[in-house]
Protein backbone atom coordinates (compact mmCIF):
# COMPACT_ATOMS: atom_id res chain seq x y z
CA UNK A 1 0.00 0.00 0.00
CA UNK A 2 1.13 3.33 -1.01
CA UNK A 3 1.36 6.00 1.80
CA UNK A 4 1.13 8.90 -0.18
CA UNK A 5 -1.94 7.59 -2.20
CA UNK A 6 -3.57 6.56 1.13
CA UNK A 7 -3.19 9.72 2.51
CA UNK A 8 -4.78 11.07 -0.60
CA UNK A 9 -8.00 8.50 -0.46
CA UNK A 10 -8.32 9.49 2.79
CA UNK A 11 -8.31 12.92 2.08
CA UNK A 12 -11.11 12.22 -0.81
CA UNK A 13 -13.52 10.45 1.58
CA UNK A 14 -13.26 13.02 4.57
CA UNK A 15 -14.00 15.22 1.36
CA UNK A 16 -16.90 13.54 0.78
CA UNK A 17 -18.16 13.29 3.83
CA UNK A 18 -18.15 16.46 4.71
CA UNK A 19 -20.06 17.53 1.44
CA UNK A 20 -22.56 14.93 2.52
CA UNK A 21 -22.80 16.50 6.07
CA UNK A 22 -23.20 19.87 4.63
CA UNK A 23 -25.22 19.18 1.92
CA UNK A 24 -28.29 17.46 4.54
CA UNK A 25 -28.52 21.21 5.53
CA UNK A 26 -29.51 22.72 2.09
CA UNK A 27 -31.75 20.13 1.38
CA UNK A 28 -35.71 21.86 2.10
CA UNK A 29 -36.14 19.34 4.89
CA UNK A 30 -40.02 19.39 5.63
CA UNK A 31 -40.68 16.43 8.10
CA UNK A 32 -44.23 15.17 8.85
CA UNK A 33 -45.40 18.42 9.33
CA UNK A 34 -44.75 19.22 5.30
CA UNK A 35 -46.51 15.98 4.36
CA UNK A 36 -49.48 17.56 5.75
CA UNK A 37 -48.91 21.06 4.58
CA UNK A 38 -47.96 22.62 7.07
CA UNK A 39 -44.86 23.76 6.99
CA UNK A 40 -42.58 24.27 3.92
CA UNK A 41 -40.32 21.88 2.13
CA UNK A 42 -40.45 17.72 0.89
CA UNK A 43 -42.70 15.89 3.17
CA UNK A 44 -40.28 13.92 4.35
CA UNK A 45 -37.63 12.55 6.26
CA UNK A 46 -33.70 13.95 6.18
CA UNK A 47 -32.31 10.32 5.70
CA UNK A 48 -34.77 9.43 3.18
CA UNK A 49 -33.87 12.82 0.79
CA UNK A 50 -30.23 12.30 1.77
CA UNK A 51 -29.89 8.56 1.04
CA UNK A 52 -31.77 9.28 -1.81
CA UNK A 53 -30.21 12.06 -3.43
CA UNK A 54 -26.95 10.57 -2.71
CA UNK A 55 -28.37 6.35 -4.19
CA UNK A 56 -29.00 8.16 -7.25
CA UNK A 57 -25.52 10.16 -7.44
CA UNK A 58 -23.99 7.09 -6.33
CA UNK A 59 -25.56 5.05 -9.31
CA UNK A 60 -24.42 8.18 -11.92
CA UNK A 61 -20.92 7.96 -10.72
CA UNK A 62 -20.79 4.07 -10.97
CA UNK A 63 -22.11 3.81 -14.41
CA UNK A 64 -19.75 6.96 -15.51
CA UNK A 65 -16.77 5.08 -13.94
CA UNK A 66 -17.33 1.98 -15.96
CA UNK A 67 -16.69 3.88 -18.98
CA UNK A 68 -14.02 6.44 -18.21
CA UNK A 69 -11.72 6.99 -15.25
CA UNK A 70 -11.29 10.69 -15.34
CA UNK A 71 -12.21 12.19 -11.55
CA UNK A 72 -13.66 15.10 -12.58
CA UNK A 73 -16.19 13.81 -15.51
CA UNK A 74 -17.11 11.33 -12.17
CA UNK A 75 -17.96 13.99 -9.94
CA UNK A 76 -19.83 15.80 -12.04
CA UNK A 77 -21.83 12.76 -13.13
CA UNK A 78 -22.59 11.87 -9.47
CA UNK A 79 -23.65 15.99 -8.95
CA UNK A 80 -25.92 15.61 -11.77
CA UNK A 81 -27.54 12.83 -11.21
CA UNK A 82 -28.01 13.49 -7.56
CA UNK A 83 -29.65 17.01 -8.72
CA UNK A 84 -32.32 15.83 -11.11
CA UNK A 85 -33.44 13.01 -8.65
CA UNK A 86 -33.88 15.96 -5.94
CA UNK A 87 -34.77 18.31 -8.43
CA UNK A 88 -37.99 16.01 -9.50
CA UNK A 89 -38.64 14.56 -6.59
CA UNK A 90 -39.54 18.95 -5.34
CA UNK A 91 -41.20 18.85 -8.38
CA UNK A 92 -43.59 16.58 -8.86
CA UNK A 93 -43.87 17.27 -4.36
CA UNK A 94 -44.73 21.14 -5.90
CA UNK A 95 -47.48 19.79 -8.28
CA UNK A 96 -49.48 17.97 -5.45
CA UNK A 97 -49.24 20.77 -2.64
CA UNK A 98 -50.37 23.40 -5.73
CA UNK A 99 -53.32 20.74 -6.89
CA UNK A 100 -54.00 18.28 -5.30
CA UNK A 101 -53.64 19.97 -1.39
CA UNK A 102 -54.31 23.34 -2.69
CA UNK A 103 -51.74 25.37 -0.94
CA UNK A 104 -50.06 28.19 -2.73
CA UNK A 105 -46.32 27.79 -1.98
CA UNK A 106 -44.70 29.90 0.52
CA UNK A 107 -42.53 30.30 3.42
CA UNK A 108 -42.69 31.07 6.73
CA UNK A 109 -38.71 32.31 7.63
CA UNK A 110 -38.10 35.10 5.21
CA UNK A 111 -40.81 38.20 4.05
CA UNK A 112 -39.37 37.95 1.34
CA UNK A 113 -38.38 35.47 -1.30
CA UNK A 114 -34.71 36.23 -1.86
CA UNK A 115 -34.57 35.35 -5.39
CA UNK A 116 -38.00 36.10 -6.90
CA UNK A 117 -38.36 38.86 -4.64
CA UNK A 118 -42.15 37.97 -4.14
CA UNK A 119 -43.65 38.70 -0.85
CA UNK A 120 -44.35 35.63 1.16
CA UNK A 121 -46.52 36.08 4.80
CA UNK A 122 -49.90 37.22 2.97
CA UNK A 123 -49.77 33.32 1.42
CA UNK A 124 -48.68 31.51 5.09
CA UNK A 125 -51.67 29.88 6.09
CA UNK A 126 -52.53 30.71 9.59
CA UNK A 127 -51.24 28.28 12.21
CA UNK A 128 -48.56 27.21 9.92
CA UNK A 129 -45.04 27.69 9.12
CA UNK A 130 -45.56 27.87 5.10
CA UNK A 131 -46.35 25.31 2.96
CA UNK A 132 -44.90 23.68 -0.42
CA UNK A 133 -41.72 24.08 -2.01
CA UNK A 134 -41.02 27.77 -2.73
CA UNK A 135 -38.65 29.03 -5.31
CA UNK A 136 -35.82 29.73 -2.50
CA UNK A 137 -36.15 26.28 -1.23
CA UNK A 138 -36.60 24.55 -4.68
CA UNK A 139 -32.78 26.14 -5.70
CA UNK A 140 -31.25 25.39 -1.93
CA UNK A 141 -32.84 22.28 -2.30
CA UNK A 142 -30.94 21.34 -5.70
CA UNK A 143 -27.84 22.83 -4.00
CA UNK A 144 -28.10 20.58 -1.24
CA UNK A 145 -28.67 17.34 -4.03
CA UNK A 146 -26.20 18.64 -6.07
CA UNK A 147 -23.17 18.12 -2.78
CA UNK A 148 -25.13 15.05 -1.78
CA UNK A 149 -24.31 13.52 -4.86
CA UNK A 150 -20.87 14.97 -5.24
CA UNK A 151 -19.92 13.65 -1.65
CA UNK A 152 -21.13 10.25 -2.15
CA UNK A 153 -19.19 9.90 -6.09
CA UNK A 154 -16.11 11.19 -4.20
CA UNK A 155 -16.59 8.40 -1.43
CA UNK A 156 -16.81 5.72 -4.14
CA UNK A 157 -14.22 6.95 -6.19
CA UNK A 158 -11.31 6.23 -4.06
CA UNK A 159 -13.38 3.44 -2.20
CA UNK A 160 -13.35 1.70 -5.45
CA UNK A 161 -10.07 2.27 -6.27
CA UNK A 162 -9.00 0.79 -3.03
CA UNK A 163 -10.66 -2.33 -3.58
CA UNK A 164 -11.66 -2.56 -6.99
CA UNK A 165 -15.41 -3.93 -6.30
CA UNK A 166 -17.73 -2.58 -7.29
CA UNK A 167 -20.55 -3.97 -5.20
CA UNK A 168 -18.73 -3.66 -1.93
CA UNK A 169 -17.21 0.04 -2.47
CA UNK A 170 -20.93 1.08 -3.08
CA UNK A 171 -22.43 -0.27 -0.10
CA UNK A 172 -19.37 1.01 1.92
CA UNK A 173 -20.03 4.13 0.67
CA UNK A 174 -23.71 3.85 1.37
CA UNK A 175 -22.59 3.15 5.14
CA UNK A 176 -20.30 6.29 5.20
CA UNK A 177 -23.16 8.53 3.80
CA UNK A 178 -25.81 7.04 5.79
CA UNK A 179 -23.83 7.95 8.79
CA UNK A 180 -22.72 11.57 8.19
CA UNK A 181 -26.73 12.09 6.85
CA UNK A 182 -28.09 11.01 10.30
CA UNK A 183 -25.55 13.35 12.18
CA UNK A 184 -26.28 16.28 10.05
CA UNK A 185 -30.33 15.58 10.21
CA UNK A 186 -29.55 15.27 13.88
CA UNK A 187 -27.68 19.10 13.73
CA UNK A 188 -30.94 20.33 12.47
CA UNK A 189 -33.28 18.37 14.32
CA UNK A 190 -35.42 16.79 11.69
CA UNK A 191 -36.47 20.22 10.00
CA UNK A 192 -34.88 23.29 7.88
CA UNK A 193 -36.15 24.60 4.66
CA UNK A 194 -32.32 25.34 3.11
CA UNK A 195 -29.95 28.31 3.75
CA UNK A 196 -32.32 31.08 4.37
CA UNK A 197 -33.40 28.83 7.48
CA UNK A 198 -31.88 30.64 10.64
CA UNK A 199 -31.01 27.09 11.77
CA UNK A 200 -28.56 27.13 8.96
CA UNK A 201 -26.26 28.45 10.58
CA UNK A 202 -25.87 25.55 13.13
CA UNK A 203 -23.53 24.00 10.08
CA UNK A 204 -19.95 24.22 11.97
CA UNK A 205 -21.17 21.88 14.26
CA UNK A 206 -22.26 19.71 11.84
CA UNK A 207 -18.87 20.32 10.36
CA UNK A 208 -16.74 19.58 12.96
CA UNK A 209 -19.07 15.76 13.92
CA UNK A 210 -18.93 14.69 10.18
CA UNK A 211 -15.57 15.85 10.47
CA UNK A 212 -14.30 12.69 13.12
CA UNK A 213 -16.92 10.58 12.37
CA UNK A 214 -15.61 10.68 8.43
CA UNK A 215 -11.72 10.39 9.20
CA UNK A 216 -12.85 7.12 11.60
CA UNK A 217 -14.52 5.65 8.71
CA UNK A 218 -12.03 6.51 6.09
CA UNK A 219 -9.05 4.90 8.78
CA UNK A 220 -11.89 1.61 8.45
CA UNK A 221 -11.96 1.93 4.69
CA UNK A 222 -8.57 2.34 3.34
CA UNK A 223 -7.82 -1.07 5.40
CA UNK A 224 -10.56 -3.63 3.26
CA UNK A 225 -9.89 -5.73 0.22
CA UNK A 226 -11.56 -6.38 -2.54
CA UNK A 227 -12.22 -10.25 -1.26
CA UNK A 228 -11.73 -13.01 -4.22
CA UNK B 1 -49.24 -7.73 34.16
CA UNK B 2 -46.65 -6.32 35.81
CA UNK B 3 -43.95 -7.41 32.84
CA UNK B 4 -44.30 -3.80 30.58
CA UNK B 5 -42.99 -1.02 31.72
CA UNK B 6 -43.15 2.51 29.54
CA UNK B 7 -41.27 4.37 27.94
CA UNK B 8 -40.24 7.90 28.98
CA UNK B 9 -36.81 8.19 29.81
CA UNK B 10 -37.24 4.43 29.43
CA UNK B 11 -37.88 2.53 32.99
CA UNK B 12 -38.39 -1.22 31.45
CA UNK B 13 -38.85 -5.05 32.95
CA UNK B 14 -35.99 -5.90 31.26
CA UNK B 15 -32.58 -4.53 32.27
CA UNK B 16 -30.73 -2.91 29.08
CA UNK B 17 -27.28 -4.68 30.32
CA UNK B 18 -28.67 -7.84 30.44
CA UNK B 19 -30.31 -7.52 27.36
CA UNK B 20 -27.26 -6.14 25.97
CA UNK B 21 -25.38 -9.25 27.40
CA UNK B 22 -28.13 -11.81 25.98
CA UNK B 23 -27.82 -9.91 22.68
CA UNK B 24 -23.78 -9.72 22.25
CA UNK B 25 -23.11 -13.59 23.44
CA UNK B 26 -26.31 -15.00 21.57
CA UNK B 27 -25.56 -13.99 18.78
CA UNK B 28 -21.68 -14.09 18.53
CA UNK B 29 -22.20 -17.65 20.02
CA UNK B 30 -24.62 -18.52 17.70
CA UNK B 31 -22.64 -17.40 14.20
CA UNK B 32 -19.56 -18.87 15.49
CA UNK B 33 -21.97 -22.31 16.38
CA UNK B 34 -23.59 -22.51 13.36
CA UNK B 35 -20.08 -21.84 11.01
CA UNK B 36 -18.24 -24.92 13.64
CA UNK B 37 -21.40 -27.06 12.61
CA UNK B 38 -20.98 -26.15 9.02
CA UNK B 39 -17.39 -26.83 8.69
CA UNK B 40 -17.70 -30.09 10.72
CA UNK B 41 -20.17 -32.01 9.35
CA UNK B 42 -19.45 -30.51 5.66
CA UNK B 43 -22.87 -29.10 4.88
CA UNK B 44 -24.77 -25.83 4.99
CA UNK B 45 -27.87 -27.13 7.07
CA UNK B 46 -26.94 -25.15 9.82
CA UNK B 47 -26.84 -21.32 8.28
CA UNK B 48 -30.05 -21.23 9.66
CA UNK B 49 -28.49 -20.91 12.73
CA UNK B 50 -26.50 -17.48 11.74
CA UNK B 51 -30.35 -15.86 11.13
CA UNK B 52 -31.29 -16.86 14.77
CA UNK B 53 -28.14 -15.26 16.39
CA UNK B 54 -29.38 -12.21 14.48
CA UNK B 55 -32.40 -12.17 16.27
CA UNK B 56 -31.00 -11.71 19.57
CA UNK B 57 -28.88 -8.85 18.33
CA UNK B 58 -32.18 -7.35 16.51
CA UNK B 59 -34.13 -7.57 20.06
CA UNK B 60 -30.58 -5.69 21.44
CA UNK B 61 -30.74 -2.95 18.89
CA UNK B 62 -34.66 -2.24 19.08
CA UNK B 63 -33.95 -1.86 23.09
CA UNK B 64 -31.92 0.50 22.30
CA UNK B 65 -33.80 2.40 19.65
CA UNK B 66 -36.69 2.32 22.60
CA UNK B 67 -34.19 4.19 24.96
CA UNK B 68 -32.45 6.66 23.11
CA UNK B 69 -35.80 7.68 21.15
CA UNK B 70 -37.83 7.89 24.33
CA UNK B 71 -36.01 10.86 24.89
CA UNK B 72 -36.96 12.34 21.28
CA UNK B 73 -34.40 13.03 18.76
CA UNK B 74 -36.88 15.41 16.18
CA UNK B 75 -35.14 13.24 13.22
CA UNK B 76 -37.80 10.70 13.31
CA UNK B 77 -36.78 6.94 15.00
CA UNK B 78 -36.17 5.55 10.98
CA UNK B 79 -33.13 7.96 11.26
CA UNK B 80 -31.30 5.75 13.77
CA UNK B 81 -31.73 2.65 12.20
CA UNK B 82 -30.39 3.68 9.05
CA UNK B 83 -27.73 4.97 10.99
CA UNK B 84 -27.05 1.79 13.38
CA UNK B 85 -27.43 -0.33 9.53
CA UNK B 86 -24.40 1.88 7.92
CA UNK B 87 -22.53 1.65 10.93
CA UNK B 88 -23.10 -2.32 11.05
CA UNK B 89 -22.16 -2.66 7.44
CA UNK B 90 -19.05 -0.91 7.36
CA UNK B 91 -18.34 -2.89 10.73
CA UNK B 92 -18.93 -6.27 9.34
CA UNK B 93 -16.73 -5.52 6.52
CA UNK B 94 -13.46 -3.95 8.09
CA UNK B 95 -13.94 -6.80 10.40
CA UNK B 96 -13.94 -9.74 8.31
CA UNK B 97 -11.60 -7.90 5.64
CA UNK B 98 -9.20 -7.47 8.35
CA UNK B 99 -9.26 -10.52 9.94
CA UNK B 100 -8.51 -12.41 6.33
CA UNK B 101 -5.21 -10.33 6.24
CA UNK B 102 -4.31 -11.23 8.92
CA UNK B 103 -4.85 -14.82 8.28
CA UNK B 104 -6.94 -15.28 11.27
CA UNK B 105 -10.23 -15.95 9.56
CA UNK B 106 -12.44 -16.86 12.38
CA UNK B 107 -11.72 -13.26 14.07
CA UNK B 108 -13.70 -11.56 12.06
CA UNK B 109 -16.79 -11.27 14.31
CA UNK B 110 -14.88 -10.60 17.14
CA UNK B 111 -13.12 -7.99 15.69
CA UNK B 112 -16.53 -6.44 13.93
CA UNK B 113 -17.73 -6.21 17.40
CA UNK B 114 -14.93 -3.98 18.86
CA UNK B 115 -15.20 -1.69 16.02
CA UNK B 116 -18.71 -1.67 16.38
CA UNK B 117 -19.18 -0.19 19.58
CA UNK B 118 -15.93 1.62 19.73
CA UNK B 119 -17.54 3.50 16.52
CA UNK B 120 -21.05 3.62 17.96
CA UNK B 121 -19.52 4.70 20.98
CA UNK B 122 -17.28 7.63 19.30
CA UNK B 123 -20.50 8.60 17.32
CA UNK B 124 -22.23 8.71 21.11
CA UNK B 125 -20.07 11.07 22.22
CA UNK B 126 -20.09 13.55 18.89
CA UNK B 127 -23.56 13.60 18.76
CA UNK B 128 -23.79 14.97 23.00
CA UNK B 129 -20.52 16.96 22.87
CA UNK B 130 -20.63 18.85 19.68
CA UNK B 131 -24.12 18.68 18.52
CA UNK B 132 -25.35 19.19 21.75
CA UNK B 133 -28.12 16.31 22.37
CA UNK B 134 -27.47 15.90 25.81
CA UNK B 135 -29.58 12.13 25.94
CA UNK B 136 -28.11 10.60 29.08
CA UNK B 137 -28.16 7.27 27.14
CA UNK B 138 -26.22 8.41 24.27
CA UNK B 139 -23.03 7.05 23.75
CA UNK B 140 -24.52 3.53 24.94
CA UNK B 141 -27.09 3.62 23.29
CA UNK B 142 -25.51 4.24 19.78
CA UNK B 143 -22.67 1.48 21.08
CA UNK B 144 -25.62 -1.18 21.38
CA UNK B 145 -26.94 0.15 18.19
CA UNK B 146 -23.70 -0.03 16.28
CA UNK B 147 -23.08 -3.50 17.69
CA UNK B 148 -26.50 -5.23 16.99
CA UNK B 149 -26.75 -3.53 13.50
CA UNK B 150 -23.26 -5.61 12.69
CA UNK B 151 -24.13 -8.92 14.41
CA UNK B 152 -27.36 -8.95 12.92
CA UNK B 153 -25.91 -7.95 9.02
CA UNK B 154 -23.41 -10.49 9.98
CA UNK B 155 -26.07 -13.14 11.10
CA UNK B 156 -27.98 -12.66 7.92
CA UNK B 157 -25.03 -12.56 5.85
CA UNK B 158 -23.91 -15.80 6.87
CA UNK B 159 -27.42 -17.61 7.30
CA UNK B 160 -26.83 -16.60 3.15
CA UNK B 161 -23.44 -17.52 1.87
CA UNK B 162 -23.32 -20.59 4.92
CA UNK B 163 -18.97 -19.61 5.74
CA UNK B 164 -17.65 -16.84 7.36
CA UNK B 165 -14.61 -16.60 4.50
CA UNK B 166 -14.82 -12.79 3.64
CA UNK B 167 -14.62 -13.51 -0.22
CA UNK B 168 -17.46 -16.17 0.21
CA UNK B 169 -19.69 -13.20 1.91
CA UNK B 170 -18.16 -10.72 -0.69
CA UNK B 171 -19.54 -13.11 -3.67
CA UNK B 172 -22.45 -14.42 -2.41
CA UNK B 173 -23.86 -11.68 -0.29
CA UNK B 174 -22.23 -8.40 -1.86
CA UNK B 175 -21.96 -9.35 -5.62
CA UNK B 176 -25.57 -10.49 -5.86
CA UNK B 177 -27.20 -7.73 -4.50
CA UNK B 178 -28.88 -10.08 -1.50
CA UNK B 179 -27.02 -7.02 0.64
CA UNK B 180 -29.42 -4.57 0.41
CA UNK B 181 -32.16 -6.86 1.02
CA UNK B 182 -30.42 -7.96 4.15
CA UNK B 183 -30.23 -3.70 4.58
CA UNK B 184 -33.72 -2.95 4.51
CA UNK B 185 -34.85 -5.89 5.77
CA UNK B 186 -32.80 -5.35 8.82
CA UNK B 187 -33.17 -1.95 9.14
CA UNK B 188 -36.93 -2.25 9.45
CA UNK B 189 -36.46 -5.29 12.28
CA UNK B 190 -34.28 -2.85 14.19
CA UNK B 191 -36.46 0.55 14.03
CA UNK B 192 -39.73 -0.27 13.04
CA UNK B 193 -40.90 -1.96 16.69
CA UNK B 194 -40.12 1.37 18.47
CA UNK B 195 -41.71 3.24 15.79
CA UNK B 196 -44.91 1.25 15.87
CA UNK B 197 -45.34 1.24 19.18
CA UNK B 198 -44.27 4.60 20.47
CA UNK B 199 -46.56 6.67 22.68
CA UNK B 200 -47.49 6.90 25.89
CA UNK B 201 -48.88 3.71 26.43
CA UNK B 202 -45.27 1.85 25.02
CA UNK B 203 -44.69 -1.27 27.02
CA UNK B 204 -41.21 -2.75 26.47
CA UNK B 205 -42.40 -6.58 26.58
CA UNK B 206 -44.63 -5.77 23.52
CA UNK B 207 -41.86 -3.69 20.83
CA UNK B 208 -39.35 -6.51 21.45
CA UNK B 209 -42.01 -8.76 20.74
CA UNK B 210 -42.52 -7.31 17.50
CA UNK B 211 -38.85 -7.11 17.32
CA UNK B 212 -38.77 -10.72 16.78
CA UNK B 213 -41.87 -10.85 14.52
CA UNK B 214 -39.73 -8.72 12.27
CA UNK B 215 -36.49 -10.36 12.71
CA UNK B 216 -38.95 -13.41 11.33
CA UNK B 217 -39.56 -11.62 8.30
CA UNK B 218 -35.82 -10.63 7.88
CA UNK B 219 -35.02 -14.73 8.07
CA UNK B 220 -37.66 -15.42 5.48
CA UNK B 221 -36.01 -13.13 3.15
CA UNK B 222 -32.74 -14.56 3.95
CA UNK B 223 -34.32 -17.98 3.24
CA UNK B 224 -34.99 -17.13 -0.41
CA UNK B 225 -31.74 -15.14 -0.99
CA UNK B 226 -30.30 -18.64 0.36
CA UNK B 227 -32.90 -20.77 -2.43
CA UNK B 228 -30.19 -19.64 -4.54
CA UNK B 229 -26.95 -19.37 -3.35
CA UNK B 230 -27.10 -22.84 -0.56
CA UNK B 231 -29.57 -25.01 -2.70
CA UNK B 232 -33.17 -26.21 -1.82
CA UNK B 233 -32.21 -27.72 1.51
CA UNK B 234 -30.81 -25.04 3.10
CA UNK B 235 -33.01 -22.26 2.05
CA UNK B 236 -35.90 -24.70 2.41
CA UNK B 237 -35.14 -24.72 6.39
CA UNK B 238 -34.56 -21.51 6.79
CA UNK B 239 -37.74 -20.48 5.14
CA UNK B 240 -39.90 -22.61 7.36
CA UNK B 241 -37.92 -21.57 10.95
CA UNK B 242 -38.31 -18.02 9.56
CA UNK B 243 -42.20 -18.49 8.96
CA UNK B 244 -42.93 -20.25 12.41
CA UNK B 245 -40.70 -17.53 14.22
CA UNK B 246 -42.81 -14.51 12.73
CA UNK B 247 -46.19 -16.86 13.00
CA UNK B 248 -45.51 -17.59 16.57
CA UNK B 249 -44.39 -14.12 17.46
CA UNK B 250 -46.99 -12.48 15.39
CA UNK B 251 -49.86 -14.44 17.59
CA UNK B 252 -48.50 -13.26 20.83
CA UNK B 253 -47.35 -9.82 19.65
CA UNK B 254 -51.60 -9.72 18.62
CA UNK B 255 -51.97 -11.24 22.28
CA UNK B 256 -50.06 -8.30 23.82
CA UNK B 257 -51.89 -5.95 21.42
CA UNK B 258 -55.26 -6.97 22.71
CA UNK B 259 -53.69 -6.75 26.33
CA UNK B 260 -52.56 -3.07 26.44
CA UNK B 261 -55.23 -1.90 23.78
CA UNK B 262 -58.47 -0.20 26.40
CA UNK B 263 -60.91 -1.93 23.94
CA UNK B 264 -60.69 -3.85 20.51
CA UNK B 265 -63.71 -3.51 18.51
CA UNK B 266 -64.26 -4.14 14.57
CA UNK B 267 -64.85 -1.34 12.35
CA UNK B 268 -66.18 -3.57 9.69
CA UNK B 269 -65.43 -4.26 6.03
CA UNK B 270 -65.30 -1.02 3.45
CA UNK B 271 -67.66 0.18 2.64
CA UNK B 272 -69.01 1.65 5.46
CA UNK B 273 -71.63 -0.50 7.38
CA UNK B 274 -73.83 0.17 10.39
CA UNK B 275 -72.10 -1.45 13.33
Amino acid sequence: MNFDVTIVYILEILVGGLLVGIGVHFVPVGGAPAAMAQASGIGTGTVQLAAGSGLTGLLAAGLMMSVTDNIWIILASGAVGAGIMIGSTMLTGSWIYAYAVGVPPASAKVNYDPITGFSQPPYVAPGTVGQGIPTICFVSGLIGGMMGGLGGAMIYYPLYLINGNAALSAMFAIGIFLVNAVIASWNIQGTIEGFHDPKFKKWPFAFKACAIASILLALASVLITGGA
Amino acid sequence: MSVGGAAGGAPSAYDPKKLRMYGLVGSVVGIYLGSILNTAFDTNAFSFIGAIAAIFAVVMGANAVRRVCAYGIGTGVPSIGMLALGMGIIAVMFGLSVAESLGFGLLGPIITVVYAGVFGYIIGVIANRVIKFNIPVMEEGNADLSMAGALAILGWSFAISGTLGYADIVNDVLMTGYIAIIFIAGGLAILHPFNACLGPDEKQDRTLVNAVMCAGIAMITTGIAALMTQGLGAGLLQLVIGFAIWFYFFMMYYRLVKRDASAVVGTGLLPPTVQ
